[in-house]
């Protein structure tokens, strides 16, 4: 008997499958919507019959896959992976909505959005380290194919740099990942990539990769921090978001911003946090993290408020907001942590808007430089109205969703991270600042007639994107159907903290 | 030494050795345009031979002819390898040869070299080893060179026979040298010898017929140095032909090391290990390198093979099960990926007349452009298998390597050694490596505009792309009960 989750996996790679087969347009995409609705339903059924109030793995499954080396399908869902299950269902029919009309080989677009589906709900769901790292690869492929096809003049240029960039990333993580394979086939004697046993003989990791400079734990540590902060992005590591995203597809960048970003911040809470208490030296690596994430903040900020492309700005504004998911996480404290798996959550809907809107200026406008467009309000109200709302929630509007992480995670990490907060804090003058600047030269003002006559947004995109609006209020009113799972787990993780005496 | 009459575990070979002749016979009676059906006579009997090896005998361990043939679990599956390439081979060649009059000595051919190879996996005597080297190898020195009127294929041929002549006298040399030494050609009777006076073993004539059969072994499985043949080989060849070479006979070099090399030899000799671990370093960082720059298909595709061989090798490095049975399993998945990805070149060639007859540099990367579009089973079938090849999950490829590398791991931190770690590390990073150039080929296929009109892909090659797509990922997906059968064979070759 298969499991709801394997279920909802098969189902999309069956529907991306069929979606590739498909002669016409209008099949490809009937299907696409058919099948990631069915996950859509299915996701929502197991949402609804999940136990928020436990801290422990749910409807968990288990096949076994390669004995030999001790490979298992395992799959199961708690706090921190349900809401991000929930997020890849609700984006991926919305963008398949959004992106209705693609004409240009249809049956191998909509078939690599459900392939990306399948890719990040795997991610999301296995319980062990080889099926996570096979769908964290599985996850690459298709988008280097949205980019490289569907996308803009440079779009070889950036597909390449995007799949390298993160490629190089994985394999240092998979290093990681083979050294805590090893080292508890030593300790147990049984060969087992388990994520949870993996993780519970990292604590009795000893020996050093290289005497007197690095000991193991660390090099494990750094290594599976690097694969997941190149994926969020981070900076240092940021520089392949920008071009993927000034090149991708509207759906592309929708999916890359969403989605595949929200894998980097899972890898934080699901394997980092676990074993940061057991490294070597945990307060180094919490400075680290912090330091990570403050930069991330501000060095997003002013990137997003010096850009001329508004899909660009959109994109550095990624990178600013996943710095608020380091920052919470480095502060070990159950409400910054939930807050930082929240921001997640709610990044996710946010994001899907603004790049949304930046594909529909595109598509009507023809360009998407912030100076060549102004006062597009005049014919586009009904993207206007959206676009607005959009912006305020990304730049922390009370009421909508990102305003809660935000709050959640600047007001708790101050307990452990004054001075980093405080650091952050000048972050969120800019943040409003490059919105509403944005705001006001490209859609208020006078309108440039240059633009000729121009049209509002299809009335798909318009759906699309009010979907995604009403659920910002939404969880912005009402947060704790997804925030209860994520403060139970969040309390759950940092029991080890404080047990090790790492945070007092 | 008993004289075992109950040939029937040998009902394969002795299947296709009739059928050779029936295939020739018929050839004189029929007429010309009648021999198409030569060809699904010959896939018959190939299938029908599959069948009955898996049916009968995965596991049995009997031998014949007092002692110079054996079948057991390791000449199983590797007959298992010769097999399917050859199938996928004729299949494909029943479209690519439809117009040739010699098809009947064509399928006579190929079914004679692929007995040849049978008896190579089952060869428990060095006279019988060599006689079924030199059944596979005359009838592949004819097929190289089948199309005659093509100066390319003649010279492919050329090459492989003064090679591949050279190499037979190598390991003939070698092998006579063992027998002057051990005064016996039974293998076991020589591992036997070596146990009781390991001295022979480490004396400079014990150490000279190593080194030569090393080299003629070396020259089949296409180790560098002993690679130069290869490339133009397999480029110069029908792509078929390509086919049958890269994925099958190739594997020949491989289950003749394991039988002679692994225990007469390493076994007393542990430095050999040293050796053979520099020879798959250098081949795989060889071939990877010079791949990138190809723009002839083949040719990568040749380097590649090159690569794939200096992966298998790691098997000899450190002999345990497992890294012999992960060899194994990465020369079947070898098989099955690069027999495909010869025959999707066949298809390109088909593609590239059919627009132009008189086109040259038929398999140029630039003849790829739109491939997905134009050729769609046939850039599916390159998509799998390059990145199968690259060692991308879930994928025979991918099982293969992971055995690999892991033993290897497991034995560098059982042995806390650090070279053996470095090996690890240097296979990975030429897997990584490897992953440019067939992104490349998969980028002109999907990415770039195609050049001509969508064609009809001729039923035969999509069957056996699909035989082959099938396999890839099926290993990958399932790969426990070829681990379970590498790993009975890998008990073999270390006599446990």
């Amino acid at each position: 008997m298969v499991g709801l989750i394997s279920l909802m996996i098969l189902i999309s790679l069956a529907g991306a499958l069929i979606t590739f087969l498909a002669k016409t347009r209008e099949q490809a995409r009937t299907i696409a919507i058919i099948t990631s609705g069915i996950s859509l339903a299915i996701s929502l059924v197991i949402f609804s019959n999940f136990n928020s109030s436990i801290s422990t793995i749910q409807f968990l499954e288990s096949y076994s896959w390669i004995p030999s080396i001790g490979v298992t399908l395992k799959f199961g869902l708690d706090g921190i992976g349900m809401p991000l299950v929930l997020l890849a269902n609700i984006i991926i029919p919305l963008t398949v909505i959004f992106a209705w009309g693609e004409t240009k080989q249809a049956n191998r677009f909509y078939g690599l959005i459900l392939l990306e589906l399948t890719g990040v709900m795997g991610v999301f769901t296995s319980l062990d380290f080889f099926v996570f790292y096979i769908f964290w690869e599985i996850v690459l492929i298709p988008m280097y194919f949205l980019i490289s096809i569907w996308g803009g003049p440079k779009k070889e240029y950036a597909a390449i740099k995007f799949f390298i960039y993160t490629h190089v990333a994985s394999l240092v993580m998979l290093l990681a990942i083979f050294a805590m394979y090893f080292n508890s086939l030593d300790i147990t004697g049984k060969a087992s990539f388990d994520m949870f046993q993996l993780l519970k003989s990292y604590q009795v990791m000893d020996g050093d990769l290289i005497k007197g400079v690095i000991s193991l734990k660390d090099a494990v540590f750094i290594g599976l921090l690097f694969g997941f902060i190149v994926k969020m992005p981070a900076v240092p590591f940021h520089t392949w978001l920008p071009d993927a995203h000034v090149e991708a597809p509207t759906a592309g960048s929708v999916i890359l911003a969403a989605l595949l970003l929200k894998m980097g911040g899972y890898g934080l809470f699901r394997v980092i946090l676990p074993i940061l208490p057991y490294s070597e030296s945990p307060s180094i690596m919490i400075t680290l993290m912090a330091i990570i994430g403050v930069v991330s903040i501000l060095y997003g900020t002013f990137l997003a408020l010096a850009q001329r492309d508004l899909k660009k700005m959109v994109a550095y504004s990624s990178i600013s907001h996943m710095g608020y998911v380091t920052l919470g996480a480095a502060a070990l404290v159950p409400l910054s942590v939930s807050g930082a798996m929240y921001q997640q959550f709610s990044h996710g809907l946010i994001t899907g808007i603004l790049f949304m809107s930046c594909g529909v200026i595109q598509h009507s406008a023809g360009t998407r430089i912030i100076h060549d467009l102004g006062g597009i309000a005049k014919y586009m109200p009904k993207l206007t109205f959206i676009m607005l709302l959009g912006f305020l929630a990304s730049l922390g509007l009370p009421g909508m969703s990102g305003f809660i992480a935000e709050f959640l995670v600047l007001v708790n990490s101050y307990f452990t991270l004054p001075t980093f907060v405080i650091l952050a804090l000048f972050g969120i003058v800019f943040t409003a600042g490059y919105h509403l600047w944005a705001m006001q030269r490209a859609v208020f003002g006078t309108y440039n007639e240059k633009l000729g006559h121009i049209h509002d947004g299809a009335n798909y995109e318009i759906a699309s994107m009010a979907i995604l609006v009403l659920l910002v209020i939404y969880f912005g009113l009402n947060p704790n159907p997804v925030l209860n799972m994520m403060t139970v787990n969040a309390e759950q993780l940092l029991k080890y903290v404080v047990l090790r005496g790492v945070i007092t | 030494m008993n004289l075992n009459i109950n040939f029937t575990l040998l009902a394969p070979e002795i299947l296709l050795t009739v059928l050779a002749f029936v295939v020739i016979i018929m050839g004189l009676l029929i007429s010309n345009k009648s021999k198409n059906m030569l060809g699904y006579i010959s896939a018959a009997g190939i299938l029908a031979s599959i069948v009955y090896i898996v049916g009968n005998g995965m596991i049995a361990n009997v031998s014949y002819f007092y002692d110079s043939i054996v079948v057991d679990p390791l000449s199983q599956i590797f007959k298992l390898i010769f097999l399917i390439v050859s199938l996928m081979a004729v299949i494909a060649s029943i479209e690519y040869f439809k117009d040739n009059h010699n098809q009947d000595e064509y399928y006579a051919l190929i079914l004679m070299s692929t007995v040849g190879m049978m008896v190579v996996a089952s060869a428990n005597d060095l006279i019988a080893l060599f006689v079924g080297f030199e059944l596979a190898s005359m009838s592949t020195y004819v097929l190289a060179g089948f199309e005659k009127k093509n100066p390319a294929s003649l010279e492919a041929a050329l090459k492989y026979f003064i090679i591949g002549s050279l190499s037979s006298a190598l390991m003939l040399f070698g092998m006579s040298l063992i027998y002057g030494i051990t005064s016996t050609t039974n293998i076991p009777g020589i591992i036997e010898f070596f146990k009781t006076a390991p001295l022979m073993a480490e004396s400079s004539l014990g150490l000279l017929a190593m080194v030569f059969l090393v080299a003629g072994f070396g020259f089949k499985m296409a180790l560098v140095p002993f690679h130069m043949w290869a490339p133009d080989t397999y480029e110069g060849s029908p792509s078929v032909i390509s086919s049958l070479l890269a994925a099958g006979s190739k594997k020949m070099g491989f289950v003749a090391a394991f039988r002679v090399l692994v225990l007469a030899l390493f076994a007393i000799r542990a430095d050999v290990q040293f050796v053979f671990a520099i020879l798959a370093i250098i081949t795989m960082t060889y071939g990877n390198i010079v791949a990138l720059s190809q723009r002839s298909i083949k040719r990568m595709l040749a380097y590649s093979s090159i690569a794939q061989a200096g992966y298998i090798a790691l098997a000899f490095v450190v002999m345990t099960p497992m890294s012999i049975a992960g060899g194994i399993v990465l020369a079947l998945g070898h098989a099955l990926m690069k027999g495909g990805a010869f025959i999707a070149v066949a298809v390109v060639g088909y593609m590239v007349l059919s627009d132009n007859k008189n086109a040259k540099n038929i398999d140029d990367l630039d003849n790829f452009a739109g491939l997905g579009k134009r050729a769609p089973i046939t850039a599916l079938g390159f998509f799998v298998f390059f990145l199968a090849l690259a060692g991308i999950p879930p994928s025979a490829g991918f099982i293969g390597k992971l055995l690999l590398f892991y033993s290897i791991t497991v034995e560098a931190i059982s042995l806390s050694s650090s070279w053996l770690l470095l090996i690890v590390v240097i296979a990975i990073l030429n897997s990584a490596l490897s992953i440019y150039y067939y992104a490349r080929v998969i980028k002109y296929m999907y990415v770039l505009p195609p050049k001509g009109e969508k064609i009809k892909e001729p039923a035969a090659y999509v069957v056996a792309i699909l035989i082959a797509i099938v396999g890839t990922i099926g290993i990958g997906l399932y790969p426990e009960p070829f681990i379970n059968m590498a790993t009975n064979a890998a008990q073999v070759v270390l006599g446990v």
